[in-house]
C-alpha cells in the first residue's frame, strides 16, 4: 500500500505549479513587523505613562487641594527611592511637616546629604529636598508658618546663601548672606507672617580663620533689607531657637547661656540668663500673657518640663500645669494647640550615645544625631497626667519642624503614609521605556531596510 | 553561505509548493499557506538563514495547516463515502492520483500531515513526532486512522498491491 500511496502523492505533486506567492509573503511580512512594532511602541508608551499618571505622585494620588485643612500626620514614614523632589509637579502645596535625620532615604548612599522629607499639609503626599549636609529640621531647616516654603541653607563658603523652597510655585529663591565675609548661612527663626527671615551667620574673625564671629540678622523679604540684631564671638548656642512673639514685633532668641529679647528694628529690649539644665523652649515660647516659656529638666533625670519666666527680668514665674517629659534628651516646644495644649518635640535617647542625659549635657549636643534615636511629636495637654502621642516617626528620624498653621488647626489626622518606590523612580523607568522603545523600533527599522536592500540585489530567477 | 530570502524562495518554492499542495489539497490554500509560511520565514530570517530555512517553512506550514483546519473544520466534510474514481479520459495512475488527492481532503489536518509527512517526504515516525511536536505514539496513531480511513475512501490503493507499512 505504501508504496502505491507513495506514487500516487508525488505523482499529485509532480503537477503542481511553483506558487508565486513571493513579493506577497514579503509584503505581509512587512505589514505584520509594522503592526508589531506599532503595538510594542503603543506598549512602551503605556509602560511609560501609566506609572507617571498613576504612580507620579505615589501610590495615593492626590488628594483635593485643602481637603479637611492642615493636619498632623499621626505618623510619618521614610522616603522612597526616587520620591520627587519639593519642586516637582505635581507641586506639593503646602507642607505640615518637614524632617531629617540619618534613616534610609535622608542619607545619601555613601555620605551625608542632609536629604529632608516634607509632608503634604493635608494628606499622606512626601516630597524631599537635599541641603548637601547634615541639616537638622526645626534647627536649620525651618518651615515657614503657613507651610508654603522651606528655608534651607545653601551655596558654597565662598558664596553663603538660604534658599527659599517654594512647595506651592515650585521655584526656589536664593537669599544671600547678609553679612559680608560669611562662609556659613542658615536660617534660625520665621516671622510669624511669613515676611522676615532670621537668619545665622558665621564668619572668619582673621584672615587665618582662627576665629569665627557670629552674626544674627533679620532679613525682610519683600525689600531683601537686613537688620543686624547681634553679632558676637562665636559661641556653642547662638540664635537658636528664635522666637516670634504672635504680633512679629518682638523676638527671643537664644545665646550661650542668656537668652535675648529684641524688637525687629534690631533694638534689643532686654536680656536675662538661663538657669543650669535649661534653654529657650523653642519657636513657640512667647506665651499668651506675654511671658517665656523655657524648657528645664529635673535634677538627675530624664524628665523635662516647661516653665514660665518674665522676659523682661528673667524671674521664674513657676513650672507650667502640664505634665513632665520622661525619657528624652530634651523637649522643644513647636507652639500651642486651640484648647492650650503644648506641642513639644520628644527627643529619645540613642541607646548607644556615651553621653548621659540624666546629667549636664550642653543644650546643643542633646539634640545632635549621634545622642538621638527618634523624634515624638507630643501633646501636653493642661491637668493631663502624662504626654499625648500625637505624632510617631521610624528610627533614625531625628529631628521635625511643624508648621505654625498645623499647630493652630490643632487637628490630627490619621496617615498612612505612601511606601515603595517614588515618583521620579517612575519618571527614570517611563524614560528608559520610551529611550528602549525607540532603540527597538530603530532596530527592526534598520533590520527591515538591511532585508529589503539585500533582496533587492538578489539574483531573480 | 547563508543565502538571501529572495534566492531561497526562486530555489525552493517548487518543492514547498508540492508539500502545500498536498497538504491541503486544493490550490488556493495551499498557495495562502505557503505565503503564510514564507512571511513567516522573512520575518525571521536574520535567525533561521543560516540553519535549515526549509525545514523551518515546512514546519511552519504544517502548524499552520492543522491551525487552521481547526478553525475550518466545522465546515469540512468527514464521512467515509469512498470518493468518486477519477475516471473520464485519464489513465489508470492518472484516475488514482485524483482520488487520492480527494481522499486526502477528507482527513483531518494532522492525519495529511503525517501521511505527507511519512509517505512523500519519506520521514520516520520519530522525524514526523519532531517536526510536528508531538509523541511518536501520536503519530502512529494519526497514521493508523488515516491509512485506515485511505483504505476506505481508495480500495484501489489496496486492491491492486496488499502490502503493510514498513515501519
Amino acid at each position: 500500500m505504501s508504496v502505491r500511496l507513495r506514487e500516487a502523492l508525488r505523482e499529485a505533486a509532480a503537477e503542481v505549479p511553483a506558487y508565486p506567492v513571493h513579493e506577497r509573503a514579503v509584503r505581509t511580512a512587512r505589514r505584520t513587523r509594522r503592526r508589531m512594532a506599532a503595538a510594542v511602541a503603543a506598549v512602551l508608551v503605556l509602560v511609560a505613562l501609566v506609572p507617571v499618571a498613576v504612580r507620579g505622585d505615589g501610590p495615593r494620588g492626590i488628594a483635593p487641594a485643602g481637603a479637611g485643612g492642615p493636619a498632623l500626620p499621626d505618623r510619618i514614614g521614610l522616603p522612597g527611592f526616587g520620591a520627587l523632589h519639593a519642586t516637582d509637579r505635581p507641586r506639593l502645596g503646602p507642607a505640615s511637616v518637614v524632617f531629617s535625620g540619618q534613616a534610609r532615604g535622608l542619607t545619601g548612599l555613601i555620605d551625608e546629604d542632609g536629604t529632608v522629607g516634607i509632608v503634604a499639609a493635608d494628606a499622606d503626599r512626601y516630597r524631599t529636598w537635599t541641603v548637601g549636609h547634615e541639616a537638622p529640621a526645626g534647627e536649620q531647616v525651618l518651615l515657614s508658618p503657613d507651610g508654603r516654603r522651606i528655608a534651607v541653607p545653601a551655596g558654597t563658603s565662598e558664596h553663603p546663601r538660604v534658599d527659599l523652597v517654594d512647595l506651592v510655585g515650585g521655584t526656589v529663591r536664593r537669599l544671600p548672606s547678609p553679612r559680608s565675609g560669611s562662609t556659613l548661612t542658615e536660617p534660625a527663626g520665621w516671622a510669624p507672617d511669613g515676611g522676615a527671615l532670621v537668619v545665622r551667620d558665621t564668619t572668619p574673625a582673621n584672615p587665618e580663620g582662627s576665629a569665627y564671629v557670629n552674626t544674627l540678622s533679620l532679613v525682610r523679604l519683600d525689600t531683601g533689607r537686613a537688620v543686624r540684631l547681634l553679632e558676637t564671638d562665636q559661641v556653642p548656642v547662638f540664635g537658636t531657637p528664635v522666637a516670634f512673639t504672635a504680633d512679629g514685633s518682638r523676638l527671643a532668641y537664644q545665646v550661650g547661656d542668656k537668652v535675648l529679647v529684641a524688637g525687629t528694628d534690631g533694638q534689643s529690649i532686654t536680656s536675662f540668663p538661663l538657669p543650669p539644665e535649661s534653654g529657650l523652649a523653642g519657636k513657640g515660647a512667647w506665651l499668651p500673657d506675654g511671658s517665656l516659656a523655657l524648657v528645664s529638666r529635673d535634677p538627675d533625670t530624664t524628665r523635662w518640663r516647661l516653665r514660665r519666666v518674665d522676659p523682661a527680668s528673667g524671674r521664674d514665674l513657676g513650672v507650667l500645669a502640664l505634665p513632665a517629659v520622661d525619657g528624652v534628651t530634651t523637649i522643644r516646644l513647636l507652639g500651642w494647640w486651640p484648647d492650650g495644649s503644648a506641642l513639644v518635640v520628644g527627643y529619645r535617647p540613642d541607646p548607644d550615645s556615651p553621653e548621659r542625659f540624666d546629667r549636664p549635657v550642653d543644650m546643643d549636643q542633646r539634640t545632635v544625631y549621634p545622642n538621638v534615636q527618634t523624634v515624638r511629636v507630643l501633646g501636653l495637654t493642661p491637668g493631663a497626667a502624662a504626654p499625648n502621642t500625637l505624632l510617631t516617626a521610624p528610627d533614625q528620624v531625628l529631628a521635625i519642624d511643624v508648621a505654625d498653621a498645623v499647630v493652630r488647626a490643632g487637628r490630627v489626622r490619621a496617615a498612612d503614609p505612601p511606601f515603595g518606590l517614588g515618583g521620579r523612580f517612575w519618571w527614570a523607568a517611563g524614560v528608559v521605556a520610551l529611550v528602549l522603545g525607540g532603540l527597538l523600533a530603530r532596530r527592526l527599522l534598520r533590520r527591515g531596510r538591511a532585508l529589503g536592500v539585500t533582496r533587492g540585489h538578489a539574483p531573480r530567477g | 553561505m547563508s543565502e538571501t530570502f529572495h534566492e531561497f524562495v526562486v530555489q525552493r518554492s517548487p518543492a514547498l509548493s508540492r508539500t502545500a499542495y498536498l497538504l491541503t489539497g486544493d490550490h488556493q490554500h495551499a498557495e495562502d499557506l505557503l505565503q503564510s509560511a514564507l512571511a513567516r520565514t522573512y520575518r525571521h530570517w536574520r535567525r533561521i538563514r543560516d540553519g535549515d530555512p526549509e525545514a523551518y517553512v515546512r514546519r511552519v506550514m504544517y502548524h499552520q495547516q492543522v491551525s487552521w483546519w481547526r478553525r475550518r473544520r466545522v465546515a469540512e466534510r468527514l464521512d467515509a463515502t469512498p470518493v468518486e474514481r477519477g475516471g473520464g479520459d485519464h489513465t489508470e495512475n492518472t484516475a488514482l492520483r485524483l482520488s487520492v488527492v480527494a481522499a486526502l481532503r477528507r482527513l483531518t489536518a494532522r492525519q495529511r500531515a503525517v501521511v505527507v509527512l511519512r509517505y512523500y517526504e519519506d520521514l520516520t515516525e520519530t522525524q514526523v513526532a519532531e517536526v510536528l511536536g508531538c509523541s511518536v505514539g501520536t503519530v502512529k496513531r494519526h497514521g493508523h486512522d488515516a491509512v485506515r480511513r485511505l483504505r476506505d475512501l481508495v480500495p484501489d490503493l489496496w486492491e491492486r498491491t496488499p502490502e503493510r507499512s514498513g515501519r
